[in-house]
């Protein structure tokens, strides 16, 4: 119940679409070990089923009132079992022998795979809305982010697209290709990619030399994004250095794959791409 | 007659010392974890049938955790004994020989091709026969005109070690990010098997091997005062080696398909016991088994507590305790001979 209450004001924000949670609907006790699906619950409104998390489920705030029972690869099977859930939510890199270990104990595990690209972070959404009863809530959410998707794609359709490198792994150099969700926001926000068709994330100094693009964008995960604008400095005749566009983002932007934080994104990365035009 | 009765009272006080450990650290398993059961409560719940969370944290979760950890203690303890005294070398441990290497390779290939989506048996199946086939070529390559060359054994082994090593190094650089993880967290190991099969296997595996070794224990006293003087009072040196060999792999091999790689136990409580009981193997192979299993258990459960409701690998506290108890141990017996 003071959940609920919590939850309000942030429904509030997401534009008041979201029905008030139903009381039939939250019989459920849910453990959910992936910080994605764990936003995304308490976006459909069941942020009160969730009676586990893992350490790094800190979005929204109301979740540091809920117990933790892992990190995102080591968990503990004894102390999701205390819990008494009826639906404990996985993703690939969770234990296998604990995944393993909970079914065996007859408690229903559901795997939710990484999400690649917009249509999947939807896909993976409405998929769990539809273990909640929520669906009418997760499409309400998803029409309003595909509607604000297609206003930026025509308002930025008209303008000269820039080339863009976005880099989110340092030595070695990792880049995103086509099928990523980063891919699709710089699509989306009228940019080109240019390491949309490389076949593998692994990308080289060099090709970014020859490619030339008009800017770079550093996501800095676990590596000093300054020292890598500097290494790019050291290129002066890259046309992003030479216009001063090597930009550093938070990887807090980027790194929370749901429908709405999909949005927020896409908003910031057009302001990135379009900040003169 | 006195020194006898001396020295079987001295056995008898040592087993009755190991089994009291093992008991303790069963009870201490049973009784601590994130759950926050009372302690008087699970000893309720042990002995009394009602149904509930409870009963179901400690019969499946905390139960077979604690008989599997008894079993790979013993069998790694076990089966360094045999290849210590065998191959009279204090460093040689289950991991030497290259056994845990194959069966490493196995895993991760099974990993690798996602062959473990077909029944969660293929993993520990995978492993065993990456040992196996080590197994076989180990013994292939040493055997020369029957006689099993014990050095050549050992260096042959370490070379598989590091064959299998580059292996895995190759795999992981060609997996997928989740396939990675699977491998890191089988090589890491661990005790928590949820089949239970496997864990009534493992112990069922390691108690049979610890009474077929007994067949063995005047063969390895003999043994360690070298292959010639073994021969010369009688030994069939020969067919004892072969057999202590299959036996030993055997062993690392199932512990090591079961739980993955579980380092120091079986190099650390072999050196202890003899510390303690003396180089007879007639106690040696059952206290070393009792110890391992008590010491493999102890590790797990302060693993699995320390910094819940997170889990730290076993191997941590196995390498960390064990190791620097050991060194503390050898600095002060060095201390005292001078």
């Amino acid at each position: 119940m003071v959940l609920q209450v919590f939850c309000l004001p942030l429904k509030a924000e997401e534009g008041g679409q979201t029905p008030l949670p139903q009381k039939g609907a939250l019989s459920q006790r849910i453990v959910s070990l992936s910080p994605v699906l764990t936003e995304e619950l308490f976006l459909l409104g069941v942020g009160d089923s969730v009676v586990g998390r893992t350490r790094y489920c800190t979005k929204p705030a109301e979740t540091d009132k809920i117990e933790v029972v892992g990190n995102l690869t080591e968990i503990n099977v004894e102390k999701i079992v205390s819990l008494r859930p009826d639906l404990v939510l996985v993703i690939p890199l969770t234990d296998p022998r604990a995944k393993q270990k909970l079914r065996s104990l007859g408690i229903r595990v559901e795997e939710f795979p990484e999400a690649a690209d917009f249509r999947g972070i939807c896909d993976s959404f409405l998929r769990l809305a539809g273990m909640v009863h929520k669906e009418k809530a997760a499409a309400d959410l998803i029409e309003k982010a595909k509607r604000e998707v297609s206003r930026i794609r025509q308002e930025t359709g008209s303008r000269q697209p820039p080339a863009v490198f976005i880099e989110v792994g340092a030595d070695p150099l990792v880049t995103m290709v086509k099928g990523s969700y980063f891919h699709d926001l710089i699509e989306f926000s009228g940019g080109v990619n240019i390491a949309a068709e490389a076949v593998h994330q692994l990308y080289s100094r060099e090709k970014v030399l020859a490619k030339d693009p008009d800017i770079i964008i550093i996501v800095s995960m676990g590596f000093d994004g300054e020292e890598e604008k500097r290494i790019w400095q050291g290129y002066p005749g890259l046309k992003a250095v030479r216009q001063g566009k090597i930009i550093l983002v938070d990887s807090d932007l980027f790194c929370a794959p749901t429908p709405v934080s999909f949005v927020h994104a896409l908003q910031g990365v057009e302001k990135i791409l379009h900040a003169e035009n | 007659m006195q020194k006898i009765k001396k020295r079987s009272l001295k056995w008898i006080f040592w087993l009755l010392v190991l089994a009291a450990a093992v008991l303790g650290a069963a009870a201490f398993a049973l009784s601590v974890g994130s759950a926050g059961i009372p302690f008087g409560k699970v000893f309720r719940i042990l002995f009394e049938g009602q149904k509930g969370i409870e009963r179901s944290i400690i019969w499946d979760i905390r139960m077979p955790r604690l008989l599997l950890g008894f079993a790979i203690g013993g069998a790694l303890s076990l089966a360094g004994v045999i290849l210590q005294g065998m191959f009279r070398n204090p460093l040689v441990e289950p991991y030497t020989l290259g056994i845990s290497g194959g069966a490493a390779v196995g895993v991760s290939l099974n990993i690798l091709f996602g062959l473990h989506r077909i029944g969660v048996l293929t993993m520990p199946f995978s492993g065993f026969l990456g040992a196996c086939l080590v197994i076989l070529l180990l013994y292939g390559l040493n055997m020369k005109r029957r006689v099993l060359s014990l050095q050549g054994l050992l260096l042959t082994g370490v070379m598989i070690n590091f064959i299998a090593s580059s292996l895995i190094m190759l795999i992981l650089a060609l997996s997928r990010r989740e396939s990675l993880q699977g491998i890191i967290f089988w090589i890491m190991g661990s005790l928590d098997e949820p089949n239970a099969f496997l864990t009534r296997l493992a112990l069922g595996a390691s108690v049979l091997f610890l009474v077929a070794t007994y067949f063995f224990h005047s063969d390895l006293n003999a043994l360690a005062l070298g292959e010639e003087e073994a021969l010369h009072l009688g030994v069939p040196v020969e067919r004892t080696k072969r057999l202590l060999f299959l036996i030993t792999s055997l062993l690392i091999g199932v512990s090591v398909a079961v739980s993955g790689m579980i380092g120091f136990v079986g190099l650390v409580v072999p050196h202890f016991m003899k510390k303690m009981v003396g180089c007879d193997h007639r106690i040696l192979l059952a206290a070393s088994f009792l110890a391992g299993g008590a010491f493999l258990v102890f590790c797990d459960t302060l693993a699995r507590t320390v910094i819940a409701p997170m889990e730290l690998p076993v191997g941590v506290i196995t390498g960390i305790l064990g190791g620097s108890l050991f060194v503390f141990v050898l600095m002060r017996d060095n201390g005292e001979g001078r």
